[in-house]
């Protein structure tokens, strides 16, 4: 980044481009989650599972937001690591109801963070426990648990649970997620 | 839900329950999406404890969704698509007894009955009988009795039931009996879908019944009216069932019998048949062939006609086998559970990994559960649930463990140009083959007499080191030591009669003088206890220095007798000792 760059980032006069990845398993509410970040104006109507990816922009008050709204269907999930090395940031993505295939999830994750475009560097990785209003879903503290999170230890992580449907939960992750990469 | 190592790396715990209080076998456990919403439930057809407690369970997930009471044990259990209606939900079909329950949106929707057998003539007119009070009890079990005894039409469960009773709850049964007509039933035994007329996935599909009658049904899906009846030479216990009723299909079933029968259509009697040394216990389809457990302990291959292509003895007796089919990946193979806790994986007769399980597996089942395409369900003994997923980067590989052929095996050989010698020999032997033959046969009799006859003449002459004689059997060999000129000689002198000593021997030795010298030519053997080796030693003086060397002749003798027992010529080696001087 040149000189000028960084000075009209610190003016306001130019937006960091930031791009965010956003993984998890098919069905965990990625998109839904993507499409109540966009302005009201631009959300779409029905949600239906991703083919392949789509690419979203919106901006925010600081920063550029490019999203990589993945598809998380097992004969897709080979295509996420051809995007790890342009990434700046990772939101995964939780079903709180699928306890089934929580230790897909993790393993999943596991595979992620061993990635070599992504093991040595200090991005941060926000977490959405989503779908928090099924009755039968597990708490955001028994979801970080349950993908061993604590083991996280060379990047910034935050947890937070979501409900994409109703767009709750979903600003304090965002906000945390602004604040890791303003620094 | 740490990964565990009884895995081999390619299986995600996702769920284990021990105490879920299942029991059931493989036939009786099915997955379908039975709600449409593209998450496929458990459904098991649980057994309780055999006489009570047996329910249809529906699982979401880890948990139990639903649960409704089955009034009979139940011997198997299809999702099935029944009718064009959207959206696409499959009904269920449980077989018990004589009837067909089906179950649609989790509510009995339908009951099927199997058609009544034919019941013996002789009996219903002794119930007619008994009906108009024409004879007691007592003469009616005699009756009965007797009709059992030469009857080629079995006893209806009624009568059957009447004569095991106690002579004092007789006449309450015939009272309470004799008004309703008698009816023979048969049950069902095993229980398969047949696509109607397409392949789709979630096309239209009939029911196959197996029943103890020996015979196949198959049932209209919508009308629940008999499509097709075929006839088996015994009960079946076991059915794979593929292809389509319109167009083409193929009902494998295991018998009672220990054979496998192979069904087609148009056809009401099995086309081909397998026989297997022993019983069958596991059945399945893997593409085109039939793979199939024995009580042997052994897995065998068969193509879908009958021929046996391998068989792979196995650790441990086989308790339940499914195929795992993951078309998503094009794979193809069979689990099979067996008694020591394990769960293994084979494609053909290659051992592909092994699965530990904490207890013996009972059933297993696998395909899509819940958004998993493919996911391992187990259920074991003592009525746990377990539910493992494929990792997607799980690769099987077919060398994993299996001992095959070595890879050199398969490395063609540089083999060289045949040459002009080599063709013209070979026309040469294609063209007086007959000549050759007769030649060698001719040289190979001679041979033989040449031998003989060498043979005869050693025993005769007794120039053998063995003796044949009855009253003296006597072994002996001999070893020379040394460089020379002085040789040690030991003769080992065996007795190899059973128990009789021999006595009164002795060994004397013939040679060349001007050669050899002998301290003493002539020696007595002591007594020969049989069966001990005994060694007798001489020396024996080189007296040429010419670098020559001859024969000793050593005879064994007997006392009074002039023709030796035995006799052995000792090749004498060179004398060194001189030359190196
Ligand atoms: N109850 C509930 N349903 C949700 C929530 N978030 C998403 N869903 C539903 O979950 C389903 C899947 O959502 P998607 O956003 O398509 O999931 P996805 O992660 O993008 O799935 P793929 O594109 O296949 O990877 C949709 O039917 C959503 O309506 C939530 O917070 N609560
Ligand atoms: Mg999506």
């Amino acid at each position: 980044m040149g000189l000028l760059d960084k000075l009209s980032g610190w003016l306001g006069l130019k937006k960091k481009e930031v791009n965010v990845l956003c993984l998890g398993l098919d069905n965990s509410g990625k998109t839904t989650i993507i499409n109540q970040l966009k302005p009201a104006n631009a959300q779409a109507q029905d949600i239906v599972p991703t083919i392949g990816f789509n690419i979203e922009k919106f901006k925010n008050s600081s920063l550029s937001f490019t999203v990589f709204d993945m598809s998380g269907q097992s004969r897709y999930r080979n295509l996420w690591e051809h995007y790890y090395k342009e990434s700046h940031a990772i939101i995964f993505v939780i079903d709180s109801g699928d306890k089934l295939r929580m230790v897909v999830a993790k393993e999943e994750l596991d595979t992620l963070l061993s990635h070599e475009d992504i093991r040595g560097r200090k991005m941060p990785v926000l977490f959405y426990a989503n779908k928090m209003d099924l009755r039968d879903a597990v708490s955001s503290v028994k979801v970080s648990q349950m993908l061993c999170l604590e083991n996280i230890r060379d990047k910034p992580w935050h947890i937070c649970a979501s409900n994409a449907i109703r767009g709750e939960g979903l600003q304090e992750g965002l906000d945390w997620l602004q604040e890791q990469i303003a620094q | 839900m740490s990964e565990s190592s009884g895995n081999g790396g390619k299986w995600l715990d996702a769920h284990y329950d021990p105490v879920a209080g299942l029991f059931t076998f493989s036939p009786c456990v099915d997955l379908a999406d039975l709600s449409g919403d593209g998450e496929s439930r458990l459904v098991v057809g649980d057994l309780g404890s055999g006489s009570t407690g047996m329910k249809l369970k529906v699982f979401r997930g880890t948990a139990l969704l639903s649960e409704s009471t089955l009034l009979d044990l139940p011997a198997g259990l299809v999702a099935f698509f029944m009718d064009l209606h959207e959206p696409r939900i499959p009904a269920v079909a449980v077989a018990s007894g004589p009837c067909v329950y089906v179950y649609k949106n989790l509510r009995p929707y339908f009951k099927f009955t199997l058609p009544g057998l034919e019941v013996n003539s002789l009996e219903q007119d002794v119930w007619q009988q008994a009906r108009e009070g024409q004879i007691d009890p007592l003469t009616l079990k005699e009756m009965l009795e007797s009709i059992r005894k030469k009857a080629d039409v079995p006893l209806s469960m009624r009568s059957l039931r009447f004569l095991s009773l106690e002579t004092d709850d007789m006449d309450d049964f015939v009272q309470l009996h004799k008004q309703q007509p008698i009816r023979r039933q048969t049950v069902i035994t095993c229980i398969g879908t047949l696509k109607k007329s397409t392949a789709d996935d979630d096309g239209v599909s009939c029911l196959v019944i197996g029943t103890e009658s020996s015979d196949v049904y198959v049932l209209d899906p919508e009308a629940f009216v008999i499509l097709s009846k075929m006839s088996l030479p015994a009960a079946p216990t076991m059915m794979d069932v593929t292809g389509q009723f319109d167009v083409e299909f193929r009902i494998t079933v295991a018998c009672r019998d220990g054979n496998i029968y192979v069904l087609r259509r148009e056809l009401d009697k099995p086309k081909y048949c397998i026989k297997l040394s022993s019983h069958p216990v596991g059945l399945v389809r893997v593409g085109k062939n039939v793979m199939v457990g024995c009580t042997d302990e052994s897995l065998q291959g068969f193509t879908q006609k009958g021929k046996k292509l391998w068989r792979t003895v196995l650790a441990a007796p086989i308790t339940t086998m499914a195929a795992m089919d993951l078309p998503t990946r094009g794979f193809q193979a069979v689990l099979v559970g067996l008694a020591n806790c394990e769960v293994q994986l084979y494609r053909d007769k290659n051992l592909l990994s092994t699965i530990k399980t904490p207890d013996v597996v009972t059933s297993i089942c696998f395909g899509r559960y819940g958004r998993e395409d493919g996911t391992l369900i187990m259920t074991t003994k003592g009525g746990g649930l377990m539910v493992k997923i494929l990792k997607r980067t799980a690769v099987f590989d077919d060398r994993d463990g299996a001992p095959g052929p070595p890879l050199a095996q398969s490395v063609r050989l540089n083999v060289p140009k045949k040459t002009k010698l080599y063709v013209d020999q070979t026309l040469r032997e294609r063209e007086n083959g007959l000549a050759m033959h007769r030649a060698f046969q001719m040289d190979l009799s001679r041979m033989r007499l040449t031998a003989a006859k060498a043979y005869v003449k050693a025993l005769e002459s007794s120039l053998a080191p063995v003796s044949s004689s009855i009253s003296e059997p006597l072994k002996m060999n001999a070893v020379v030591q040394g460089l020379g000129p002085s040789f040690k000689l030991t003769l080992n002198v065996q007795n190899t009669a059973a128990c009789r000593p021999a006595t009164n021997l002795a060994i004397s030795f013939l040679y060349d003088e001007g050669l050899y010298r002998m301290r003493n030519p002539y020696m007595r053997i002591p007594l020969l206890v049989p069966g001990l080796v005994y060694p007798v030693e001489t020396s024996v003086e080189c007296t040429s220095d010419k670098g020559i060397s001859d024969i000793i002749k050593v005879f064994v003798l007997h006392e009074g007798r002039s023709c030796p027992l035995l006799t052995a010529h000792i090749n004498m080696p060179v004398s060194e000792g001189e030359m190196l001087n």
